[in-house]
């Protein structure tokens, strides 16, 4: 069963603008599957179809085997955009705050904040507010804050945009590493191709608006990736392959 | 020289010179009386002073808690639910522009010259910023901090009580803080207009008489109430909003507003 199956998904905006048109697509469990597309083509918005945070027009997702009408963090967590970190809790408390929803045992939850904290290697920074924190220390709070409920699924929006250049990449080498202990499935939604390569099993390409899946590109590069590799023929071909593909959906 | 230092200083230098001028003959006791004299007035009439501060905080108290406890249900209602929002938000805005002053004869027509009028004005006065800065504050919170907080499977209530108040924090204190000042000068205002009581009554009553150094035995004492006030709420939002440094809404939400009083 894969973790993510999607059929003839599509979406119209206000009755009237069509959004996402005929979207099919599986992700089998593990997987690390990035969506690029033009802005606006509507990928994030299959993203929060996918969180269960909006509802689509037309077709069915299933999320391990089930319909996701509406958000279920022990299912699925997301991690957004810009750092959506509560500014006026500690690292800390915004990890353990999907924890303290749900009530239990505080001392279980600062336990588990701090292990999230580690593994995002930023122990002895929780008691630090957002806004002491680098935009990049800001956004591996995030991804700790998506991990702590340990959801099988992961989804992640543009989350390095807001980074400069050089703190984006080891955001990348990082979110790998984490990955790689942890076995989720992820599917990570970017502007960035040479992200997109790096980071990928299988890269979907979307086009403009409205927004469906023209491309399935599977990346074939050895893990762990290194940023040796970005230098390779095989990445710059895989790279050149999406930029035609969204190009020419473009036109 | 450090800032704090240079304001002191400054502060030191005023009250030196409120001391000497008038001794000089540079100007006529009337106009100012020495600082002196003044503190002796107030010292000799401390019974009639102390009740007067006693009725104007216990005005000003009264009109806060109508002005806070209004403003921000009201505040919550015009920016949480779009519907009222669109039906009032207009109405409020531009009564906000309307010098409320002109409201206080009906006041007194309808209340009578005690407390209750001044109470019932200073409260009006003390809403409008209050009530706007609550709106702004729920209307501008970040909707990604909702929609994170949805997705990690927040309830309603939840979101309100974890999301929606402490996101909005200060910018309801920046309007407190504002609404509490218009209470002050509402009390003081509405006393010199017509009162029995209170500092702002006797503000008037020793203008009527040439009694300058009792006029402004008053007049320290609403700068002393005013500046007492600035610091107390000062300390609690700082207890409050730790983060502020990072609510940038905060300035802009106040300085919008005072540029309007």
């Amino acid at each position: 069963m894969p973790a993510i199956h999607i059929e003839g998904l599509s979406h119209v905006y206000g009755g009237t603008v069509p959004a996402l048109e005929d979207i099919s697509f599986d992700v089998p469990a593990g997987r690390f599957t990035v969506i690029v597309g033009p802005s606006g083509c509507g990928k994030t918005s299959l993203l929060m179809m996918l969180a269960g945070l909006r509802a689509q027009s037309q077709g069915t997702i299933h999320c391990l085997g089930r319909p996701i009408p509406e958000p279920d963090p022990l299912r699925v967590g997301v991690i957004f955009q810009e750092a959506s970190l509560y500014p006026w809790l500690t690292a800390l408390a915004n990890i353990e705050f999907p924890l303290s929803l749900r009530g239990g045992a505080m001392q279980e939850h600062r336990k588990r904040a701090e292990a999230m904290l580690e593994l995002v290697g930023l122990t002895g920074f929780g008691a630090r507010y957002p806004h002491e924190l680098s935009g990049g220390m800001k956004q591996r709070v995030s991804i700790a804050r998506g991990l702590v409920q340990d959801p099988p699924v992961l989804l992640m929006d543009e989350p390095f945009a807001a980074l400069d250049e050089q703190t984006r990449m080891t955001m990348g080498h990082e979110l790998l590493r984490i990955w790689s202990t942890t076995s989720k499935t992820v599917v990570f939604v970017t502007h960035s191709l040479t992200e997109a390569v790096y980071l990928a099993d299988e890269v979907l390409v979307m086009s403009a608006r409205p927004g469906r899946i023209i491309d399935r590109i599977h990346v074939d590069l050895p893990r762990p990736r290194n940023y040796e590799m970005m230098a390779t023929d095989m990445f710059g071909r895989l790279r050149d392959r999406i930029w035609q593909q969204i190009r020419k959906s473009d036109a | 020289m450090k800032p704090v230092t240079v304001r002191r200083l400054i502060l030191v230098s005023l009250l030196i010179a409120w001391e000497f001028v008038p001794s000089t003959g540079l100007l006529p006791e009337l106009f100012l009386p020495s600082l002196s004299s003044t503190l002796a007035v107030l010292w000799k009439d401390a019974a009639i002073y102390g009740h007067a501060v006693l009725v104007t905080l216990y005005e000003v108290a009264l009109a806060m808690v109508i002005a806070c406890g209004g403003g921000i249900l009201a505040g919550a209602a015009v920016g949480g639910l779009a519907r009222v929002r669109k039906l009032l938000l207009p109405v409020f805005s531009s009564l906000y522009a309307v010098p409320i002053v002109i409201l206080y004869p009906v006041f007194t027509a309808w209340f009578g010259v005690g407390s209750e009028s001044k109470i019932a004005f200073a409260g009006i006065y003390a809403f409008f910023p209050v009530m706007l800065s609550t709106a702004a504050g729920i209307q501008t919170i970040d909707p990604q901090f909702l929609l994170a907080a949805r997705s990690m499977g927040a309830t309603l209530p939840q979101q309100i009580a974890r999301v929606i108040i402490p996101a909005s924090l200060p910018t309801v204190f920046a309007g407190l803080r504002l609404g509490g000042a218009l209470a002050i000068i509402g009390v003081v205002v509405s006393e010199m207009l017509t009162a029995a009581a209170g500092i702002g009554y006797l503000v008037t009553l020793n203008r009527t008489i040439l009694d300058s150094p009792r006029v402004f035995a008053a007049i320290l004492l609403i700068l002393l109430l005013s500046i007492a006030y600035y610091l107390a709420s000062r300390a609690i939002e700082k207890r409050f909003v730790v983060w502020q440094s990072a609510g940038k809404p905060l300035q802009t939400v106040q300085q919008s507003a005072q540029s309007t009083v």
